[in-house]
């Protein structure tokens, strides 16, 4: 007999579900902080308003060194806001990998290749976390 | 989403679904596209850093270009707005209700704030050519 309720997703699907409306308001809210923080810390007279936009999406100091900033390291440039470029990086990443992966498991069907599209979504997963840690560190420096 | 559905893409094309089919086709399209951005960006910088090669230093001028710096504005936009009145009508959804007027309201929001930027930026690349 078939149930009267449609099959249960698993909880994996749930707290991604959950986890993509939270990061979602998570990273407005990041993004907002990151233009305010630019504007309390001189941005308005320092940069155009596109180098400050800038910063909210990746806050290092790099992200803004194309216009004249007298000196990066007091405001621009310290270990907050290298946590925070990751931090950000990680939910957005997540976000974007977690919402590929919905992509192709609406088109691909065949079971293999799924698997190893999805494989491959988590691998570039991995490769741009690494890269974003290389650059937010300045390891190769 | 996240369910084996058996339809084929001309099938899929067929189906007129209005504005909320053009929601949910630009939210999956906007959030490929900036994914395809952040990423190509990430991994250029990266290589640019590291090696410095010719490859990346092209890709690097090609999204600094005020082309592409539109188009990944309307996918951030788009994705934003669009994924705000998704979650505020799952949080709420009484107001599922009135879905087509959300809809509505959101492209009200949208083509101002969208618009106004994207316009000086147009102007900019006829004044200076980038």
């Amino acid at each position: 007999m078939r149930s009267r309720y449609p099959k249960r997703g698993s909880a994996f699907e749930y707290y991604m579900w959950l986890f993509t409306r939270l990061s979602g308001v998570l990273m407005l809210f990041m993004g907002a902080f990151g233009i305010v923080y630019a504007n309390l810390a001189g941005g308005r007279t320092l940069m155009d308003m596109t180098t400050q936009y800038r910063w909210a999406f990746f806050p290092t100091y790099w992200h803004v060194q194309n216009s004249d900033i007298p000196d990066v390291f007091p405001n621009w440039s310290n270990s907050f806001w290298q946590v925070y470029a990751i931090l950000l990086l990680l939910v957005a990443a997540m976000h974007g990998f977690n919402g590929l992966r919905g992509v192709i498991e609406d088109y691909i069907h065949r079971p293999y290749l799924l698997l190893f599209a999805k494989f491959s979504v988590y691998i570039l997963f991995l490769f741009t976390l690494f890269t974003a840690a290389v650059i937010v560190f300045e390891l190769f420096v | 989403m996240f369910q084996g559905r058996h339809v084929g893409y001309l099938e899929g094309l067929r189906y007129k679904g209005k504005a909320p089919m053009l929601a949910w086709a630009l939210h999956r399209i906007t959030g490929l596209g900036i994914l395809l951005f952040v990423g190509i960006h990430v991994i250029a910088a990266f290589f640019l850093n590291a090696i410095g090669d010719d490859v990346s230093t092209t890709i690097t001028t090609v999204y600094e270009s005020t082309f592409v710096q539109i188009f990944v504005y309307f996918c951030v936009l788009y994705h934003a707005l669009n994924g705000l009145r998704l979650i505020i009508e799952d949080l709420w959804p009484p107001l599922l209700r009135y879905h087509r007027e959300l809809l509505w309201f959101q492209w009200l929001v949208f083509l101002p704030v969208f618009g106004l930027p994207a316009f000086f930026m147009v102007v900019s690349i006829l004044s200076t050519g980038v």
